[in-house]
Protein backbone atom coordinates (compact mmCIF):
# COMPACT_ATOMS: atom_id res chain seq x y z
CA UNK A 1 0.00 0.00 0.00
CA UNK A 2 2.84 2.59 1.28
CA UNK A 3 4.92 1.97 -2.32
CA UNK A 4 1.80 1.81 -4.62
CA UNK A 5 0.89 5.61 -2.52
CA UNK A 6 4.84 6.97 -3.01
CA UNK A 7 5.01 5.61 -6.30
CA UNK A 8 1.76 7.58 -7.51
CA UNK A 9 3.24 10.75 -5.51
CA UNK A 10 6.43 10.50 -7.22
CA UNK A 11 4.92 9.87 -10.36
CA UNK A 12 2.33 12.61 -10.43
CA UNK A 13 4.73 15.28 -8.96
CA UNK A 14 6.88 14.62 -11.42
CA UNK A 15 4.35 14.70 -14.15
CA UNK A 16 3.46 18.06 -13.69
CA UNK A 17 6.63 19.32 -13.99
CA UNK A 18 7.10 17.33 -17.32
CA UNK A 19 3.91 18.37 -18.67
CA UNK A 20 4.61 22.29 -17.84
CA UNK A 21 7.98 22.07 -19.36
CA UNK A 22 5.25 20.40 -22.39
CA UNK A 23 3.24 23.59 -22.20
CA UNK A 24 5.98 25.66 -22.50
CA UNK A 25 7.37 24.28 -25.44
CA UNK A 26 4.42 24.08 -27.36
CA UNK A 27 3.82 28.08 -26.56
CA UNK A 28 6.41 28.59 -28.89
CA UNK A 29 4.29 26.92 -31.84
CA UNK A 30 2.43 29.19 -34.30
CA UNK A 31 -0.81 27.03 -33.51
CA UNK A 32 -0.77 24.51 -30.85
CA UNK A 33 -4.63 21.77 -30.71
CA UNK A 34 -3.23 20.64 -27.62
CA UNK A 35 -2.25 23.70 -25.18
CA UNK A 36 -5.08 24.12 -23.89
CA UNK A 37 -6.44 20.19 -22.98
CA UNK A 38 -2.66 19.61 -21.47
CA UNK A 39 -3.23 22.87 -19.34
CA UNK A 40 -6.30 21.54 -18.34
CA UNK A 41 -4.54 18.15 -17.32
CA UNK A 42 -1.94 19.51 -15.84
CA UNK A 43 -4.85 21.74 -13.45
CA UNK A 44 -6.41 18.52 -12.69
CA UNK A 45 -3.24 16.71 -11.85
CA UNK A 46 -1.93 19.09 -9.64
CA UNK A 47 -4.89 18.86 -7.55
CA UNK A 48 -5.38 15.23 -7.54
CA UNK A 49 -1.30 14.90 -6.15
CA UNK A 50 -3.18 16.09 -3.04
CA UNK A 51 -4.31 12.84 -2.61
CA UNK A 52 -1.31 10.17 -1.93
CA UNK A 53 0.46 13.06 -0.55
CA UNK A 54 -1.59 13.33 2.14
CA UNK A 55 -2.24 9.45 2.77
CA UNK A 56 1.56 9.62 3.20
CA UNK A 57 1.69 12.37 5.58
CA UNK A 58 -0.51 11.47 7.45
CA UNK A 59 -0.73 7.30 7.65
CA UNK A 60 2.84 7.04 6.89
CA UNK A 61 5.05 10.38 7.98
CA UNK A 62 4.91 9.82 11.47
CA UNK A 63 7.35 7.69 11.80
CA UNK A 64 9.66 8.75 9.52
CA UNK A 65 9.14 12.23 11.76
CA UNK A 66 9.82 10.58 14.97
CA UNK A 67 13.32 9.11 13.35
CA UNK A 68 14.52 12.54 11.91
CA UNK A 69 13.66 14.71 15.16
CA UNK A 70 15.69 12.20 17.11
CA UNK A 71 18.53 11.84 14.45
CA UNK A 72 21.21 14.46 13.55
CA UNK A 73 19.80 16.64 10.78
CA UNK A 74 16.07 17.67 12.92
CA UNK A 75 15.87 20.65 10.85
CA UNK A 76 14.99 18.10 7.59
CA UNK A 77 11.52 17.89 9.72
CA UNK A 78 11.50 21.53 11.29
CA UNK A 79 12.05 23.46 7.94
CA UNK A 80 11.76 21.23 4.92
CA UNK A 81 9.59 18.63 5.59
CA UNK A 82 7.08 21.50 7.22
CA UNK A 83 7.66 23.67 4.29
CA UNK A 84 7.44 20.95 1.58
CA UNK A 85 3.99 19.88 2.94
CA UNK A 86 2.47 23.61 2.42
CA UNK A 87 4.12 24.38 -0.36
CA UNK A 88 2.52 21.67 -1.66
CA UNK A 89 -1.24 22.73 -1.32
CA UNK A 90 -0.22 25.89 -3.13
CA UNK A 91 0.92 23.87 -6.34
CA UNK A 92 -3.25 23.51 -7.31
CA UNK A 93 -3.92 27.28 -6.89
CA UNK A 94 -0.42 28.02 -9.24
CA UNK A 95 -1.33 24.99 -11.62
CA UNK A 96 -5.14 26.38 -12.19
CA UNK A 97 -4.20 30.11 -12.31
CA UNK A 98 -1.87 28.67 -15.52
CA UNK A 99 -4.73 26.60 -16.96
CA UNK A 100 -7.27 29.51 -16.41
CA UNK A 101 -4.89 31.63 -18.61
CA UNK A 102 -4.45 29.51 -21.35
CA UNK A 103 -8.20 29.25 -21.43
CA UNK A 104 -8.61 32.52 -21.31
CA UNK A 105 -6.10 33.84 -24.18
CA UNK A 106 -3.60 34.70 -22.12
CA UNK A 107 -0.91 32.33 -23.50
CA UNK A 108 2.61 34.33 -23.15
CA UNK A 109 1.19 36.00 -19.75
CA UNK A 110 1.15 32.28 -18.64
CA UNK A 111 4.60 31.06 -19.11
CA UNK A 112 6.03 32.52 -15.92
CA UNK A 113 2.86 30.87 -13.81
CA UNK A 114 4.18 27.31 -15.76
CA UNK A 115 7.80 28.23 -15.11
CA UNK A 116 6.62 28.91 -11.10
CA UNK A 117 5.06 25.63 -11.21
CA UNK A 118 7.93 24.04 -12.50
CA UNK A 119 10.61 25.69 -10.04
CA UNK A 120 8.24 24.71 -6.81
CA UNK A 121 7.44 21.49 -8.15
CA UNK A 122 11.37 20.70 -8.15
CA UNK A 123 12.21 22.08 -4.93
CA UNK A 124 9.62 19.90 -3.18
CA UNK A 125 11.10 16.93 -4.56
CA UNK A 126 14.61 18.19 -3.56
CA UNK A 127 12.89 18.85 0.14
CA UNK A 128 11.43 15.69 -0.29
CA UNK A 129 15.15 14.10 -0.94
CA UNK A 130 16.55 16.08 2.43
CA UNK A 131 13.79 14.73 4.42
CA UNK A 132 14.19 11.30 3.52
CA UNK A 133 18.16 11.88 3.86
CA UNK A 134 17.45 12.74 7.44
CA UNK A 135 15.52 9.87 8.57
CA UNK A 136 18.84 8.19 8.06
CA UNK A 137 21.07 10.69 9.56
CA UNK B 1 -26.31 36.35 -15.95
CA UNK B 2 -23.06 34.07 -15.91
CA UNK B 3 -20.44 35.05 -13.28
CA UNK B 4 -16.92 34.51 -14.91
CA UNK B 5 -14.24 33.18 -12.37
CA UNK B 6 -11.51 35.55 -11.36
CA UNK B 7 -8.51 32.77 -10.82
CA UNK B 8 -6.10 36.00 -9.60
CA UNK B 9 -8.33 36.84 -7.08
CA UNK B 10 -9.13 33.25 -5.62
CA UNK B 11 -5.42 32.95 -5.78
CA UNK B 12 -4.51 35.95 -3.83
CA UNK B 13 -6.68 34.89 -0.78
CA UNK B 14 -5.78 31.39 -0.49
CA UNK B 15 -2.44 32.25 -0.93
CA UNK B 16 -2.37 34.82 1.51
CA UNK B 17 -4.59 32.68 3.57
CA UNK B 18 -2.37 29.61 3.76
CA UNK B 19 0.30 31.46 4.94
CA UNK B 20 -1.83 32.87 7.86
CA UNK B 21 -3.24 29.98 8.61
CA UNK B 22 0.64 28.28 8.60
CA UNK B 23 1.58 30.98 11.70
CA UNK B 24 -1.55 31.07 13.68
CA UNK B 25 -1.78 27.20 13.49
CA UNK B 26 1.93 26.61 14.44
CA UNK B 27 1.93 29.81 17.30
CA UNK B 28 -1.71 28.82 18.97
CA UNK B 29 -1.73 25.06 19.65
CA UNK B 30 -5.95 25.39 20.27
CA UNK B 31 -6.22 26.63 16.67
CA UNK B 32 -4.52 23.64 15.21
CA UNK B 33 -6.45 21.28 17.40
CA UNK B 34 -9.72 22.52 16.29
CA UNK B 35 -8.12 22.29 12.44
CA UNK B 36 -8.14 18.40 13.36
CA UNK B 37 -10.80 18.21 15.11
CA UNK B 38 -12.82 19.57 12.80
CA UNK B 39 -11.39 17.84 9.86
CA UNK B 40 -8.95 14.89 11.08
CA UNK B 41 -6.19 15.88 10.57
CA UNK B 42 -4.55 19.92 10.29
CA UNK B 43 -3.44 19.58 7.27
CA UNK B 44 -6.41 18.05 5.73
CA UNK B 45 -8.19 21.36 7.28
CA UNK B 46 -5.91 23.77 5.47
CA UNK B 47 -5.76 22.06 2.39
CA UNK B 48 -9.59 21.54 2.67
CA UNK B 49 -10.18 25.84 3.52
CA UNK B 50 -6.91 26.87 0.74
CA UNK B 51 -9.23 25.02 -1.78
CA UNK B 52 -12.50 26.72 -0.47
CA UNK B 53 -11.46 30.11 -0.49
CA UNK B 54 -9.72 30.25 -3.86
CA UNK B 55 -13.47 28.95 -5.49
CA UNK B 56 -15.34 30.78 -3.08
CA UNK B 57 -13.06 33.82 -3.88
CA UNK B 58 -12.83 33.69 -7.57
CA UNK B 59 -16.54 33.25 -7.85
CA UNK B 60 -17.62 35.68 -5.56
CA UNK B 61 -15.55 38.61 -5.14
CA UNK B 62 -16.96 41.02 -7.68
CA UNK B 63 -14.21 42.22 -9.58
CA UNK B 64 -13.12 42.93 -12.97
CA UNK B 65 -9.56 43.73 -13.35
CA UNK B 66 -7.37 41.42 -13.99
CA UNK B 67 -5.01 41.62 -10.62
CA UNK B 68 -2.73 39.44 -12.02
CA UNK B 69 0.39 40.77 -10.14
CA UNK B 70 -1.66 40.56 -6.90
CA UNK B 71 -1.93 37.02 -7.52
CA UNK B 72 1.54 36.75 -8.41
CA UNK B 73 3.46 38.33 -5.75
CA UNK B 74 0.80 36.65 -3.34
CA UNK B 75 1.74 33.12 -4.14
CA UNK B 76 5.50 33.73 -4.13
CA UNK B 77 5.59 35.56 -0.94
CA UNK B 78 3.14 33.22 0.80
CA UNK B 79 5.88 31.10 0.29
CA UNK B 80 8.82 33.05 0.97
CA UNK B 81 6.80 33.60 4.25
CA UNK B 82 6.17 29.69 4.90
CA UNK B 83 9.68 28.73 4.66
CA UNK B 84 11.20 32.01 6.57
CA UNK B 85 8.73 31.50 9.33
CA UNK B 86 9.86 27.64 10.19
CA UNK B 87 13.48 28.85 9.60
CA UNK B 88 12.75 31.39 12.22
CA UNK B 89 10.72 28.72 14.63
CA UNK B 90 13.30 26.27 14.01
CA UNK B 91 16.44 28.60 14.70
CA UNK B 92 14.91 30.62 17.88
Amino acid sequence: MRDAVLFAHIILGAALAVLSIIILLEMKKRKSSILRPLSVLTAGLSWSVLVPAGILYINFYPATKTLIKAGAWPWAHSIFMETKEHWGLLLPVIATVAAGMVLTGKIQESRKWWLLLIAVTILIGVMGRVVKLGAFA
Amino acid sequence: MKRKFNFYLGAAASACLLAILVIVAELAAPFKTLLQTLFGHHWIGKAVIVALVFVAAGFLVKEKKPHEKLAWYSAVGSMAVIFLFYVIEFLV
